[in-house]
């Protein structure tokens, strides 16, 4: 308990770097959001209408710890200002559409690559040698060697437009209306198969080659020579005494992992242009929409920072070691 | 000597090397010892002299990148070389167990106890109530609370570890057990208690030990035989109390002269210079005779055979052949 | 590895590893080959901006990979954009590793205070998600290679920093650094000439993983529009391919070569990396060495200690 209530301090600091990080950047870099905005309209907004969108976005002449104090107020009360690429839509509206699009496609990736990785993993350690060994690594290195969304803008090609196999892009089919019912849940995995399909492609051989390597370290320390001796049975030996053991640091790097796999799955969404984070980031980054783009870095820092959260209290889990009191 | 019944386990010219990148490397060469029903045999020796790779190549569980090179392990009549894996399996820990030297490295961290020995009991087809009153009846034997069962190896400590170690050891009643260095990572109070308690469960159980350490001392208290150990050969195998009495290789002189002086300390001998010879390159001869005091022209050419020197005494030295 | 290696059998040991390695062999022959086409490439393949004939045309004889939506030739963009991409990529790489080296030695050689604080720093920094934080940066910033740079060892430093922090307070344990210590050598001179020679392979095996993470992050964030997009590098190329509607007018021709080009660049440093981690790694080493062997034998590695009679 003490290491996991430890976590979530460390996160709530992280949470409020980015939260600090977040409020200084704007001010610190030339160019500002009503400048911004401000060009975007091309003249139509007089003077006094910028400096009420400055005001609207926070940059007040007040001294900067008031601005800094305001800033985080409004951020507790879920007030991200407004997006100048949806002007006048709060940001926190923009980004509540896509959140869970987002979670949705990458959170099934990162655990289904994950899942398969670790298995391919513990394979390759049981049959050394065998054909999950010495062909799959290489051919998963090369796949991860290629940005995810080349890999997505291929499969995408080849599936969709030439094959026909899969839709072209969007969450789910325009004649569907949203609801729980089974025809648009089936239609939202076909939709989601082939951006999620670029992303485990992508990632698996990491977790595959990671797992291979601790299995093979595994298999040779004592605990496990022990089991052998005690005349286990070889899948016994293998899974409960050489790959519960293994887990353990794949589980800190998926920790690690989840934050750049959210970035490449951001990249992906824009090829299929479904409607998540990264599509919207693009518009942001289009429209230089400061406010949205800090938005969504501190709505994905956040969701990173919650998963890391439960990837804690998966490796409490799994070891008990950790659960005791440490120093 | 009872001759009469057959020995439990006959190592004979059992080799054991590690593959390297510029070959093998020879750890244990062309090594033989037999070990009595009832027998505590101990095997000393400097550490990387091989006797920790006998133990684990006996049960064939030394890990890559070792390899057995030839001999015979004849325990209880059959060959353990030449089975296969459900054979090897079926001898395992029924009848031939041992007890690691680190505790902690040899206990599944992420499991409890009770569940190591349950899986043990469970591979042998102990299983169920009759499992679960065989681990508390375990528990009592090494002198430890049933309701650690349910504890993690890291919250116990060292010696109540090496316990659970031994109860593992003896949860199948097996006729030999191997202990490599069982004792070494303790102190010396804790060690003391651990080895009466074993052997006083020998005593009523009747298996044999293969009790491995360097500590010579501690050897010669414990066992009935004892078997010295020099750059992966077998130099000298006597009954402790004549060994005490009279060693004859000077190897062994040495250990004696150094022990019980430096009590535990696994390292260069006081009273031999220099230090063991590299596997990957023995000297020519006999190879001890770069650090023999005593050597002469014909041990730097050829390597001594072990040779009966009366009774059960034999040892593999040209000055007392 | 062992602590004590010496540095000059360091470079020739990773050679070897190199040579002997199908898969080293493999991803140093392809490097090789990128490093001088970034070098030579652009006098043999002409000119990347210029408009040499009618958009979209798929591979040709006069276009052998075809031309843009713009009309520009595919090939010599490719080509051209090898130059930019490795050397911001490599740049990245080593100015990654080098802030982490400062971090992370730092926090494991003081420890105290000085490592809990910086500690703090790298680790809020790892869990920070890279590319949003890089994109929010690089918006502020005018767009071009030098702020591409600027974001990507920004958000890279903090798992280098972690990992030598962690190396460090190894070696720190380690007789020759005591011994350094007591006989009172320099702070600096100890960490220059005592730790961070024995960390060679690490630092090695961080380049070359640091300019893999470069280069991609580099691709997407140009790929974003986040780039100077009039420059010609394999991220906007990438990213006028999809302005360009590459994928609705069916010119996979635009977006393939470069991707490739990427990819194979990522795959020759993963390979040289997995043979440099076998190389530090022993266990990997000594298993394969064991399983050759056996195979050599005509013994199938088995589970059990195998028995192999040899007669020599």
């Amino acid at each position: 308990m003490r290491y996991l209530l430890g976590r979530l301090g460390f996160y709530l600091l992280a949470g409020w770097a980015a939260l600090t990080l977040n409020f200084f950047l704007p001010r610190l870099m030339p160019g500002d959001p009503a400048t911004a905005l401000f060009a975007r309209f091309r003249g139509r907004l007089g003077p006094e209408a910028v400096q009420a969108l400055r005001e609207a976005f926070g940059l007040t002449d007040a001294p900067l710890w008031s601005q800094y104090l305001t800033s985080l107020g409004h951020v507790a009360r879920g007030d991200l200002g407004i997006s100048v690429a949806y002007f006048p839509a709060p940001v926190s509206q923009v980004i509540g559409n896509g959140l869970p699009w987002t979670l949705f496609l990458a959170g099934t990736a990162v655990v289904v690559s994950f899942t398969l990785g670790t298995l391919l993993g513990v394979a390759a350690a049981w049959w050394r040698g065998g054909w999950v060994d010495t062909l799959l690594p290489p051919i998963l290195a090369f796949l991860g060697a290629f940005p995810y969304f080349w890999l997505a803008m291929v499969m995408l090609y080849v599936l969709g437009f030439q094959w026909g196999l899969f839709p072209l892009g969007h969450a789910y089919g325009d004649d569907l209306t949203p609801g729980w019912s089974l025809a648009f849940l089936a239609d939202v995995w076909r939709h989601a198969a082939l951006p999620m399909g670029s992303i485990v492609l992508a990632t698996v051989g990491g977790w595959m080659l990671g797992m291979r390597n601790t299995m093979i370290s595994v298999l040779g320390s004592d605990y496990v020579a022990l089991a052998r001796a005690k005349g286990l049975a070889p899948s016994r030996v293998v899974l409960r005494y050489a790959a519960r053991n293994a887990l353990l640091p794949s589980v800190t790097g998926f920790g690690m992992a989840i934050g750049f796999v959210l970035g490449g799955s951001l990249l992906t969404e824009i090829v299929f242009s479904y409607p998540g984070q990264g599509y919207l980031l693009v518009q942001a980054v289009r429209n230089q929409d400061y406010p949205l783009m800090q938005g969504i870095f501190l709505v994905i820092t956040l969701a990173v920072l919650a998963a890391n959260w439960l990837v804690d209290l998966v490796h409490v889990w799994l070891d008990p070691r950790t659960r005791e009191v440490a120093p | 000597m009872t001759d009469a019944a057959p020995p439990v386990l006959s190592v004979r010219e059992l080799s054991v090397a590690y593959v390297a990148e510029e070959g093998l490397v020879r750890a244990v060469d062309r090594v033989s010892f037999e070990v009595a029903r009832g027998e505590v045999l101990g095997i000393a020796g400097e550490s990387g002299c091989g006797k920790s790779t006998v133990a684990q190549a006996l049960l064939r569980i030394l890990p890559p990148p070792a390899v057995i090179t030839g001999g015979q392990v004849l325990f209880e009549g059959q060959d353990l070389l030449l089975l296969d894996e459900p054979a090897l399996r079926a001898v395992r820990w029924r009848r031939l167990s041992m007890v690691f030297q680190s505790a902690m490295d040899a206990l599944n961290p992420v499991l409890t106890v009770g569940d190591q020995l349950q899986d043990t009991l469970r591979a042998h087809g102990v299983g169920g109530a009759q499992a679960r009153a065989r681990c508390e009846e375990l528990m009592a034997l090494v002198g430890l609370p049933a309701d650690r069962l349910g504890s993690w190896p890291h919250q116990l400590s060292g010696g109540m570890r090496q316990r659970i170690g031994i109860a593992l050891a003896l949860a199948l009643e097996p006729a030999l057990v191997v202990l490599d260095e069982p004792t070494t990572a303790l102190d010396v109070v804790v060690e003391g208690e651990i080895l009466r308690q074993l052997l006083a469960l020998r005593r009523s159980f009747g298996f044999s030990i293969i009790f491995i350490t360097h500590d010579l001392t501690r050897m010669l208290q414990v066992c009935d035989r004892v078997a010295i150990f020099y750059a992966g050969r077998v130099v000298e195998v006597a009954p402790a109390a004549e060994l005490r009495a009279g060693p004859r290789h000077p190897y062994t002189q040495g250990l004696l002269a150094a022990f019980p002086s430096v009590h535990g300390a696994d390292g260069e001998l006081a009273s031999i210079p220099g230090s063991p010879p590299s596997p990957r390159s023995p000297p020519p001869g006999c190879r001890f005779h770069p650090r023999c005091a005593q050597a002469v022209e014909r041990c730097r050419a050829e390597e001594p055979p072990l040779v009966a020197l009366g009774g059960r005494h034999q040892a593999a030295c040209h000055l007392v052949g | 590895m062992s602590a004590a290696a010496p540095r000059a059998g360091g470079v020739a040991a990773w050679w070897e590893a190199v040579r002997r390695d199908r898969k080293a062999s493999l991803g140093a022959g392809l490097l090789a080959f990128f490093l001088l086409l970034g070098l030579v490439g652009p006098w043999l393949a002409g000119p990347a901006d210029a408009l040499v004939g009618v958009p979209l045309q798929p591979p040709s004889a006069a276009h052998w990979l075809g031309t843009t939506g713009q009309g520009q030739d595919v090939l010599a963009q490719a080509v051209a954009g090898t130059r930019v991409s490795l050397l911001i990529g490599f740049g990245v790489g080593a100015a990654v590793v080098l802030v982490g080296a400062l971090m992370g030695v730092t926090a494991g050689y003081f420890g105290g205070r000085v490592d809990g604080l910086l500690s703090l720093v790298f680790n809020v920094f790892l869990v920070l998600p890279g590319l949003p934080l890089a994109i929010v940066i690089a918006a502020y910033l005018p767009a071009g290679p030098a702020t591409v740079a600027l974001v990507l060892v920004i958000t890279g430093w903090a798992w280098n920093a972690r990992v030598l922090r962690a190396q460090t307070l190894m070696l720190r344990q380690r007789d020759f650094i005591a011994a350094a210590v007591v006989s009172g050598e320099s702070h600096l001179r100890i960490i220059t000439r005592e730790l961070l020679p024995n960390m060679t392979s690490l630092l090695v095996a961080q380049l070359i993983g640091s300019t893999v993470h470069a280069i991609g992050a580099q691709v997407g964030l140009e790929f974003l529009g986040l780039g100077d997009v009039s420059a010609v590098t394999w991220g906007t190329n990438l990213y006028w391919a999809t302005n360009d509607s590459a994928l609705l007018t069916g010119a996979w021709w635009t977006f393939v070569p470069t991707g490739l080009c990427v990819a194979l660049v990522g795959f020759a440093l993963a390979m040289l990396n997995s043979a440099f981690d076998e190389l530090g790694n022993p266990r990997l080493r000594l298993e394969r060495a064991w399983r050759t062997w056996l195979l050599g034998h005509r013994h199938p590695p088995a589970r059990s200690t195998p028995v192999v009679v040899t007669r020599d």
